[in-house]
């Protein structure tokens, strides 16, 4: 673009004028979508914002600025169901990832590309198959009265899906999915090189995953790792639609709070707490997209 | 002077072995195959200590799978490798005592350069500050003493590959293998890279194998070279043997330039080529009268300007001393002649010349199809 | 001998990554298969009845499902119609016209992955609920009013819109990568095209892919968005399935099985049609 200037004057004279032109014409096609961003998007958050800081006197109707809504948050059973969140988030996460890389590294390893792309191909429909669906299938296999439950017998056994780990299992369908998605680019990047200099130099198979292969994948494990973490931590139809409250989670309290089933008036409690995820997926984002570009660097 | 400071990383250390001369390699009838294609069909050759030998060849010629072979990466259908006359068919590659240069990119992108150098030593459980010690060595024997701290993603290609070098020397391998080190960097780099391994290599008086497609790489750094085709040795020789007296056409044409003139057959040793008969070199074709062509190298094609002549230049290239003439003879058979180049500079494109040969045995080969 | 001696060591390292691959594929198909098939024998077998297929049969005869089905299927249309007008002009801007204007547009449309849905659900009924508080007498009032109207919320294209603009933005932006547009508007317009139909004529075709991806994933985003649909009282198919199951479990699940069902169907068919994109595409976040 800046090229044209540097060209005889006639001609860039004449090129000037498109160029100028192209560019009020990038800022008319940006334009849109900002306008939409900031009234659909911003809006709604700069609400929130100004909600989670306001407090309203019942009797008088007359609002004030406090912190108190964030204190609230982070009291009680509103704590309770973050650290909740925090928890279920962090196993699965942590689960789905190891279980994840080995699928992905099985996958990967394998001579047969026909099982490569329909493991990948499936992992995308996987992936994106949370929510409502996701709740109904486990319910039918594992749920009171599932048809595994009742072929094994499982409840004798003291198996409950509306737990803590009933729902972990629930997540880590869509969790493993995600991470093999995540994975594969990953492992694809580990040269062959790496292995076989790592064996020249005396290194067993062993020697070769703990020296060389986890810590070159390590970016990609823990952005991936930070991604499930993220994505269980924001999910909300799946626990909705399986366990009701029997788990708490910060979304369910969300929910509660904003429909106001639990108590009236706590509809500010609930912006706070949205802005305390908000600020847990600020942190995951923060931590993830470092850790993507080394990554990037290392196995492109 | 060098010798001196090279004996220090080689006589210290561990000092579990002292052996300063490198070791026998013998390939022994080797074969393998990867389903249908034949990488490896019985491949004889032996590496005598302290030589460096250049398996020379076209791609799938078998000549990586021979060398991944000694290093443990594949694994013989059938035959034999031996080091100093022991069989390592069945060692693991990471007991195999060799040290690899591959490609590119081998370096490990998490360890900076003197912790990639080291990476052996610490496999072997040998101290950090033996380590450290060692593989600052090594950085230095391949000129690069400051650039232990670097990260493979902040050093050039030459650079990655001389560290990938220090590398497969740090554990004082019986053999080193270099697997196309040079054919991913500029023709600048390669040169002076070249030379260097060359020398590290006479120095160290290592065995090494040097895996490479490039035929002037070839003749110019190796003791010998082995020229493989269809996974099968062709001839392996000095490189001026073989530009001399290549057993084979495929030799022939594949080290240096030829150029295929059609002849005739007069008797068991004898060939007609442009008008003159010249002996054969070597085996002669069975058939008397059969068609053949004479395989010549460009300096042995002698070029007159003659108004008479039926062959007419068709394009000359200018290489410094010599310019390279090609001719087309009546048939339409291109031929490439070296001529000074002042007395080229009298033949430019379009002039009528005479083309002779001098009165020395030639290569046949069956006439091309 | 020498033979025995060569061989053995390949066939010992071969054979036990292969055992290990085995294992893991078959526990991970063992988990991925049997709460589908699970849910399957679920809907069909009736206890006391034996076999059945009356729950997919009651799918189309119960109260709701066409107009829910319905509903969902015009929010995504809506909203695939103003994602791509918004985020169409705006991709090819940044390539042709405005690469300055790309981290800009990168934040944006990054934003709504930091805000999870069940958050920004709960900003937008705070949005609605100053209508009455403060906007009653003014025209703002009425648009409010408008774009809640049950029958086609506005309000929840918008939300979908917001979530979708990541997946979108990448999948469009991956798209674009690939076709070197400047030349193609370069050589469309040297050919005397004019802009408008340079950009038509010569950049969407090549776009057919991304464009095709990035309606897919808004498209699955839509059908099974439950959280905004749900706290904010609509009743789209998600809502829907939810609602019934209380009094009919076989026939949620039975929808449920029918509409993964369809959503694979639709995957697939785009990636055998758009040559295998669908799995770069960018994971979409759960709600």
């Amino acid at each position: 673009m800046t090229s044209s200037t540097t060209t005889l004057t006639g001609p860039a004279a004449a090129a000037a004028v498109p160029v100028r032109r192209h560019r009020s014409a990038g800022w008319i096609a940006v334009a849109p979508l900002l306008a939409f961003v900031a009234l659909s998007f911003g809006a709604p958050a700069l609400a929130m914002l100004g909600g989670a800081f306001t407090a309203r006197d019942p009797a008088t109707g007359a609002t004030s600025y406090t912190t108190a809504n964030f204190a609230a948050s982070l009291h009680g059973a509103y704590l309770t169901a973050l650290l909740g969140s925090v928890k279920l988030s962090a196993v699965s996460a942590g689960i789905a990832a190891v279980l994840g890389l080995l699928l992905a590294q099985a996958v990967v390893t394998s001579r047969f590309r026909a099982l490569r792309e329909a493991v990948l191909t499936a992992s995308g429909v996987l992936a994106n198959f949370g929510g409502v669906p996701l709740a109904f299938a486990f319910v039918a296999t594992l749920g009171n009265s599932g048809v595994l439950t009742r072929q094994l017998g499982l409840a004798r056994h003291g198996w409950d899906l509306y737990s803590f780990w009933g729902l972990t299992l629930t997540y880590l369908y869509f969790l493993i999915p995600l991470m093999v998605l995540t994975v594969t680019p990953a492992l694809d990047g580990l040269r062959s090189q790496w292995r076989e200099a790592a064996q020249n130099n005396g290194a067993t198979g062993a020697q070769y995953w703990r020296h060389v292969a986890l810590p070159v994948l390590a970016p990609s494990l823990l952005g991936g790792l930070v991604l499930l973490f993220g994505s269980a931590f924001a999910a909300y139809a799946t626990a909705a639609a399986m366990v009701g409250s029997s788990v708490p989670l910060v979304t369910l309290q969300i929910a509660d709070a904003i429909s106001g089933n639990v108590l009236l008036g706590q509809e500010n409690v609930a912006l706070a707490l949205s802005l305390d995820m908000v600020a847990v997926a600020c942190l995951v984002m923060a931590v993830y997209l470092p850790l993507q570009r080394r990554s990037a660097r290392w196995l492109d | 002077m060098t010798d001196t400071t090279l004996a220090v990383p080689l006589a210290g250390g561990d000092g579990h072995r002292t052996r300063a001369a490198g070791a026998t390699v013998e390939f022994r009838a080797l074969r393998r195959a990867f389903g249908a294609t034949v990488a490896l069909d019985g491949l004889d050759l032996t590496v005598r200590p302290g030589e460096l030998l250049a398996l020379l060849g076209p791609s799938g010629c078998g000549k990586t799978t021979a060398l991944r072979m000694l290093a443990g990466f594949e694994h013989p259908d059938s035959g034999l490798v031996l080091v100093d006359g022991e069989d390592v068919t069945g060692v693991p590659a990471h007991r195999r005592d060799t040290g690899m240069v591959f490609q590119s990119y081998s370096l490990f992108p998490h360890l900076n350069a003197l912790d990639n150098v080291a990476f052996g030593l610490r496999m072997r459980k040998v101290g950090a500050a033996e380590r450290r010690a060692r593989a600052a060595e090594l950085l230095e024997l391949v000129g690069l003493p400051d650039h232990g701290s670097r990260y493979p993603h902040q050093l050039s290609g030459g650079q990655q590959q001389r560290i990938a070098l220090a590398r497969a020397l740090a554990l004082r391998p019986r053999v080193l293998l270099l697997d196309e080190p040079l054919s991913a960097l500029d023709a600048k780099v390669r040169l002076t890279l070249r030379e260097e391994i060359r020398r590290l290599q006479q120095e160290l008086g290592i065995t090494t194998l040097f895996v490479t497609h490039d035929q002037e790489e070839a003749l110019s750094m190796a003791d010998r070279v082995a020229v493989m085709r269809g996974g099968r040795l062709e001839q392996c020789a000095t490189p001026a043997e073989l530009y001399a007296r290549p057993a084979t056409a495929f030799v022939a044409e594949f080290v240096g330039t030829m150029s295929r003139i059609p002849g005739r057959v007069v008797d068991g040793g004898t060939v007609e080529v442009l008008g003159r008969r010249l002996p054969v070199d070597g085996e002669a074709p069975a058939v008397a009268g059969g068609e053949v062509d004479v395989l010549v190298r460009p300096e042995a094609v002698r070029l007159s300007h003659d108004p008479a002549g039926r062959a007419r230049v068709v394009a000359t290239a200018f290489l410094g001393a010599v310019t390279r003439v090609t001719v087309t003879l009546p048939g339409g058979t291109p031929v490439k002649a070296d001529l000074p180049t002042e007395s080229a500079a009298a033949l430019p494109p379009g002039s009528a010349v005479a083309v002779d040969l001098p009165d020395r045995p030639v290569l046949v080969a069956p006439r091309a199809a | 001998m020498a033979r025995l001696t060569t061989l053995l060591p390949r066939g010992v390292s071969a054979r036990r990554p292969r055992l290990w691959r085995g294992a893991v594929l078959a526990c991970a198909a063992a988990y991925f298969l049997v709460p589908l098939a699970a849910s399957v024998v679920f809907t069909v077998d009736v206890p006391g009845k034996g076999l059945s297929l009356d729950a997919y049969g009651q799918i189309f005869r119960a109260d709701g499902f066409t107009s829910s089905l319905l509903l969902s299927l015009e929010l995504a249309l809506a909203t695939i119609a103003v994602v791509l007008l918004l985020m169409v002009p705006a991709v090819v801007a940044l390539r042709l016209g405005a690469p300055r204007l790309r981290p800009v547009v990168d934040i944006v449309c990054s934003l709504p992955l930091v805000v999870p849905p069940i958050a920004l659900v709960a900003g937008i009924g705070t949005v609605l609920r100053w209508g009455p508080e403060h906007l009653a007498a003014t025209p703002f009032f009425q648009t409010l009013v408008a774009i809640q109207n049950p029958a086609f919320p506005v309000v929840l294209v918008l939300a979908y819109t917001v979530m979708a603009l990541p997946f979108v933005y990448r999948a469009l932006d991956a798209g674009l990568r690939a076709v070197d547009v400047r030349t193609l508007t370069e050589a469309a317009r040297s050919c005397g095209t004019s802009w408008p139909r340079a950009l038509v004529h010569a950049v969407l075709p090549n776009l057919r892919g991304a464009l095709l991806n990035a309606s897919f994933l808004t498209l699955a985003l839509v059908l099974g968005e439950f959280t905004v649909a749900q706290l904010l009282g609509f009743q789209p198919f998600a809502v829907w399935v939810v609602n019934v199951s209380g009094s009919q479990a076989q026939l949620s699940v039975a929808v449920s099985v029918l509409s993964l069902l369809i959503t694979w169907a639709l995957l697939l068919a785009l990636t055998s049609f758009g040559g295998g994109t669908s799995r770069r595409a960018a994971p979409r976040r759960k709600e």
